[in-house]
Parts: structure tokens; sequence; C-alpha cells
């Protein structure tokens, strides 16, 4: 009996002793391999995005290359859910050694309470930072004359068509607004969904109300800092302008996700998606056959409105976990993506443009590459994402559903853009 | 067995493993939100500073909440009633067939025990917008309504379905209930009522019935509590389009607004979010514990 009264206890207490064990991560010890982790926003294994693909091979190449001294685990989620799960990963202090942000609030959100560490000594060490395509790469990724993050591509939003359902309509890339209206008219006249665009996906659709913004010549630092309400006569006319568009949208943009969206046109069901140039990949990825008929233009100009040489320009950026273990370990992996191998890629076969001195092949790269980087290469100016340019992370979703609350009907642009301004009224302007 | 009982280190060295987990993550989160949701208390900063009721008047005037309170109402009171009359139904059909009542029982189950992040996904792909229901309502000339996007009427459309969708995971647990409980009613009762002169419809009316009055109260607030909690089916099926196809419920709210990078991260505002739900959650209980209070009967 005392037998097995002891063998409880002693069960029992493994079983208190396991219910209180937490998990210690190892410390790498000297000459052992240091193990460091990746966060990225697409799945590496199953993703047809070509950029993701060649992602995936940086990092095998790293492994490769490295074995025995670094190693990098990557952690890859979807990416509507990236941010909760990085937060949610920060907030449990086990921050990614390195993740994937985008510049504009998302990035201020890990600056400011430093949990993203500056590069800038690891950039000047060995010439790293000679071998980008000059100081401006850099702009969006500095705090406080500070670079918090290192870009790896950019790509420029654009409008892709399909040249042989304009062909089909009879219809000329359009170079005005009201050109626009008039070819989105004859598309559906002739059995064609004119826009795809997706409206599940908020950003998406806040995109193109972003390009209407600026090219109804609204002055966005103005409103961000409170000097010009958010109610004038050029945002009520962008909001206008996108409830008229939106007779043109596919029946099921409010429930389309992004991937939907764009797969309707490199699935040859609608004619027109305004979309960044990241897009190229995915699409050339999933149906390499479309890559011929799609064609680049630049937002159409709204008469009498601002420069139509602007353009909204964007780059995924990498940023370092101030708390890591191994920054040597950090920064290798980084400057594999910035490397030759990796640039040339993002040219060649991602379609993206990329930030370094690279000299790729323009001949082997995707089609509509070349007509990105005309539009990039005459743009006057570049802008971020309405979203991601206003002053916090919770203002550019605010924004974003009140610009599907119009798509919708739900309010006016009058009644939307006034929740925009009490918004920031209670919230604070920049 | 006896003298086991009576040793009070072994019982608190067995009871120690479920009250230390169950302290650590459910005790102290529970009374932590409390203060949480009484403090501006940011995830990624992980800095909070005490700002008394001023999460609680956010949600005062926050239009988001009355959607997500109108849309939690819906799902109880459709959970509550439609499983009320769908498990009672089932239970009696189920106990007076002869044949297949384990089979039926099982199928009628099996959607209770699966992953409802998997049957969620499921269910949006039959309920697509361009792939599933539509498209088999295509190849017949119907264009299938937007059963996950139609954002119009008071109660929308996506409403229905994914309540349709719960009605038919949890109903096997209201069925299973109401089975047990009328399993153990004594054949004696409805062989006197017969006697008497009782139908079937009677004798169910009369005797089953008044019976499972104690079980409907369990269950009812079984379903009450879950659909309150009501989360993973809609956040499967809908994914982060929750606030603009105005399918918010409280605990998809309170998810978006503590942990979404989208909701700005506010763990105070989620977990006063998380106060409201536990208050309702007590509320419901309570009324429908009052509502179908009942003296206990020998059967």
């Amino acid at each position: 009996m005392a037998k097995k009264r002891w063998l409880s206890v002693l069960l029992s207490a493994a079983m208190v002793a396991g219910s209180l064990a937490m998990a210690v991560p190892a410390q790498a010890e000297e000459g052992e391999v240091q193990e460091i982790t990746w966060m990225f926003w697409d799945d590496l294994e199953a993703s047809e995005d070509n950029i993701t693909k060649g992602f995936k091979e940086v990092i095998d190449r790293f492994n490769a290359d490295y074995e025995g001294v670094y190693h990098v685990t990557p952690i890859t989620t979807q990416l509507e859910e990236y941010y909760t799960q990085l937060n949610a990963l920060v907030d449990a202090d086990q921050t990614p050694d390195v993740f994937i942000v985008s510049p504009g609030p998302n990035l201020t959100d890990y600056v400011a309470p430093g949990v993203a560490a500056p590069l800038d000594e690891y950039l000047e060490a060995d010439g790293w930072k000679d071998t980008f395509a000059g100081d401006a790469v850099f702009a969006q990724q500095t705090y406080d004359g500070k670079i918090y993050a290192v870009p790896l591509n950019t790509a420029a939003a654009c409008v892709f068509y399909n040249k042989e359902i304009f062909e089909e309509a009879g219809v000329e890339v359009p170079k005005t607004y009201d050109e626009l209206l008039d070819v989105c008219q004859k598309i559906k006249d002739a059995g064609y969904t004119p826009i795809t665009i997706s409206a599940g996906t908020a950003w998406c659709l806040s995109m193109l109300a972003g390009y209407l913004c600026d090219r109804e010549g609204v002055d966005l630092a103005a409103c961000n800092s409170g000097e010009e309400s958010w109610v004038n006569e050029k945002t009520i006319a962008a909001g206008e302008k996108l409830k008229e568009l939106s007779q043109y949208f596919q029946e099921t943009a409010a429930g389309d996700s992004n991937d939907d969206a764009t797969a309707a046109l490199y699935f040859e069901e609608a004619a027109i998606l305004i979309q960044g140039s990241w897009a190229i990949g995915q699409m050339n990825g999933a149906n390499p056959d479309f890559e011929e008929k799609c064609g680049v233009f630049q937002f159409p100009a709204i008469e009498g409105g601002n420069d139509p040489n602007r353009i909204i320009a964007k780059s995924d950026s990498l940023a370092m976990s101030s708390s890591t273990q191994y920054p040597e370990a950090c920064v290798a992996l980084m400057k594999y993506f910035t490397d030759d191998t990796a640039q040339k890629y993002t040219a060649e076969v991602g379609g993206k443009i990329p930030v370094t001195n690279v000299e790729y092949d323009a001949s082997v790269a995707p089609a509509q590459l070349a007509d990105v980087m005309e539009i990039f290469e005459n743009a006057s100016a570049t802008f971020g994402f309405y979203n991601e340019s206003l002053v916090s992370s919770d203002a550019g979703s605010y924004f974003d559903n009140q610009m599907v609350a119009i798509y919708q009907g739900e309010k006016t642009p009058e009644e939307a853009f006034q929740a925009v301004e009490d918004w920031y009224a209670e919230n604070g302007y920049r | 067995m006896d003298k086991l009982l009576k040793n009070k280190v072994a019982i608190f060295i067995f009871v120690a493993p479920a009250l230390i987990l169950f302290t650590v993550v459910l005790f102290i989160p529970i009374l932590t939100s409390f203060y949480y949701a009484l403090c501006d208390y940011s995830k990624v900063t992980r800095s909070y500073t005490f700002n008394g009721i001023e999460n609680f008047k956010w949600l005062a005037k926050d239009p988001t909440i009355r959607i997500a309170f109108k849309n939690s109402m819906f799902f109880l009171v459709f959970s509550c009633v439609s499983q009320l009359i769908m498990g009672i139904l089932l239970a009696g059909l189920l106990t007076n067939i002869k044949k297949g009542r384990n089979f039926f029982k099982n199928v009628i189950y099996m959607p209770c025990v699966l992953s409802s992040a998997a049957l969620g996904l499921l269910w949006a792909f039959l309920f697509h917008a361009k792939i599933g229901i539509n498209n088999v309502l295509s190849t017949f000339g119907i264009k299938g309504p937007g059963w996950l996007y139609e954002t119009s009427g008071f109660i929308t459309l996506p409403m229905w379905v994914i309540a349709f969708v719960a009605l038919w995971q949890y109903v096997g647990q209201s069925m299973m209930l109401y089975m047990a409980q009328i399993s153990g009613i004594s054949n004696s009762l409805y062989e006197a009522s017969y006697i008497d002169g009782a139908t079937k419809v009677k004798a169910f009316r009369y005797i089953t019935l008044p019976l499972l009055k104690p079980m409907i109260g369990t269950a009812m607030s079984l379903n009450a509590i879950g659909s309150l909690k009501f989360f993973d089916l809609i956040y499967s099926m809908l994914g982060d389009k929750t606030e603009n196809l105005k399918m918010d419920v409280l605990a998809t709210y309170l998810y978006r607004t503590g942990f979404s990078s989208k909701g700005g991260n506010h763990y105070g505002r989620a977990s006063a979010i998380g106060l409201v739900l536990v208050v309702l959650c007590l509320l419901a209980t309570a009324i429908i514990n009052r509502i179908f209070k009942t003296e206990s009967y020998e059967m």
C-alpha cells in the first residue's frame, strides 16, 4: 500500500511539474548552428506566386551555403493574417529574428516601441549600402535619420488589362477618367466584366480610392495634419467617382478576395485590374499563357485635376528584431535577399523592380515589367497607399472601411469622409 | 479508496494539476482582464495606463458594437429556438425507430466532433460566389445569391447561412441530450397513459415534454452560451471581412479589437467587450434557468 501511495504521489508530482514546465529557448553554444526565424506573408511551399518562389530559393540557398553555421526557419502565414500573427509573436516575446513589413504606419508600429532594430551599422560596415540604387530607396524606412528596414523590391500600382478583350471591344488604352468610363461601357457591351476588384479585401478598393483622391488633388498631408478637413470637394468628387466606377465591377466584388479578383483577370473573365505590379508574379505564375495578353497602363488623369504622372509605389522590406540573439545571422540572411542572384530573379522572374544596381536581362523578364518600368521612369513623383500614409494603421483600416461603405452604398461620399474626419478629431491628427 | 480519500495531502496532489492549470490559464486571465478593461493597453508596445471607464464609454458610442450585439442576439435566439425544436424532434424520432437508430444518431452527431475551422472552410466553398451551390444553380440558368456577402436587410443573408451551418453542426449535441433524458423516462408512465386513452401525441405533450423540461433548460443554456461565444465558424467562413460585411458578433469583434492588426490591438477595449460577453452569458443563463426552473420528478 505504501508503495502504491508513493507511486501515486510521484506521478502526481510529475504531472504538477509537467503542467508548470515552461518552454525555455535553447541557447546556442559557441560553435553551434545559429538558429534564426524569418516571417513572411505567403506559403513558401504552396504558393504559385513567382516572388514567393524566389524567396523560397533565397532561404534554401542561405541554409545550404551556411550549413553548420547559420540556419533560418521560415514562419509563414496568409497575407490577411500576417500582422495579427506577427503582433502575437511580438507580444509573447517571440519576435521573429527577421520579418517582412510594409513601410509606413506598419513599420512605425515596430520602430516606435523598439521592436525593430536600426540597421545603419550593418549597412555601412562593408559597402552593403552602396549596392542599393541610391539612398532614396531607404526613404520610407528611415526614422530620425536611422534606417530600420531593408527594401527588397519596388512595385508600382498600375492598371493591368487584357489586350484581346480590349481589341474585341474596339477600345484603346484610356488616358483620362472619362475615357476609362467609356472603355468600361464598351467592354460591358461586349459581354465582359470591365473591372475586377476586391472589396472583400478592403485595401484593394482603397487603393483605387487613393488614386482617385490623388488625381483629384487631395492634399493628404493637410488632411492628416488637420489643416484641411477630410470633407472637401476633392475628396467628395473622388468618392463619387469611386461609386460611379463601381457599376463596372464584377458582381461578386463585395465578397471576392484579392486572389479571386486577380484570378478573374488572368483567367480572362474580366478586362481590367487595378493592382500593384507585385501581381505580375502571381498572374504569370498561375497562368503563364496570360503574360503576352496582359498590357499595363498608368492610372488615367482626371481633367482639371492633379498631375497624372504620380504613381503609387510600395516596397517589401525586411526588419530585424532588436531582441535577436544572432544579428550577424540576420544580416547575412538579409544580404541574401538583396544580392545579385535574388535581385535578378526579382526582375527577370518576379516582375518587380529591383532595389539594387543589379543588371538584369530585360528580354527574359516578364513582358509586363517593361511597361511598369516605363511608367515608373516617367513618373513625376511617387506616393504611398492611402491606408499606409495616414496617421496610423488604425486610421488606414478605418479609411479602407469607409471606402467599402461608399462602394456598398451604405454611406454617401460626404458621410464616409465625415466619418474619417470624425475619427481624426477623436484620435488625433499628425 | 476510502483511506485515500481521507488523506488530504493525496487529495491535494491529485487536484493540484487541474487546479494550477485552471488558475493559470483561466482564473488569473479572467481577473486580469477585469483590470485591463479599465486600462489603455496596447499590445505591441505593452504599455498600459489606467483610464477608468474610458473603454466602456468608447463601447457605448461605438457603432460596430451595436451591430455585433444585434448579430449575437440573433444567433442566440435562432440557436436556442431552432436547436430546441430540431433537437427534440430528432430525439423523438430516433427514440421511436428500431432500425438504424445508431446509424442516424452517429450521422447527426458527427459534425459536432469535427473541427469547426475545417467545416467552415468546407461550407465557405459551398457558398462561394462562383463555385459550389451557385455553380450548380448556374447550370440550370439560375443566378445564385451572394450567400456570404449580401449586406442588405436587418438580418443579412450571410447571417442566416452561418446560423444554418451552426444548426447543422450542433443539433446533434442537443439531440443527444434530449435522447438521454427521454430514455430515462419510465415506460410505465406511457403505458398508464395509453390505458387512460392517451394518444402518442398526447403522451408526448403531457409526459415527454414536461419531463424534458430540466434538460431543455440545460441544453438551452449550453446553446445560449455557445452562440454568444460564437466565433470559429464565422471566422473560418468570412475571414477578416466581418466588419465590412456587417457580420461581426461580440466574439469576432473582441478578436479584431484585441488581436487583429486591423482593429488596432487594443487589449483594454477587447477586455471591455469580453466583460460585456461574460455579463451577457451570465444573464442568459440566469434567465433560462428561471424560465425552466423545475421540481425534481421521479421518472
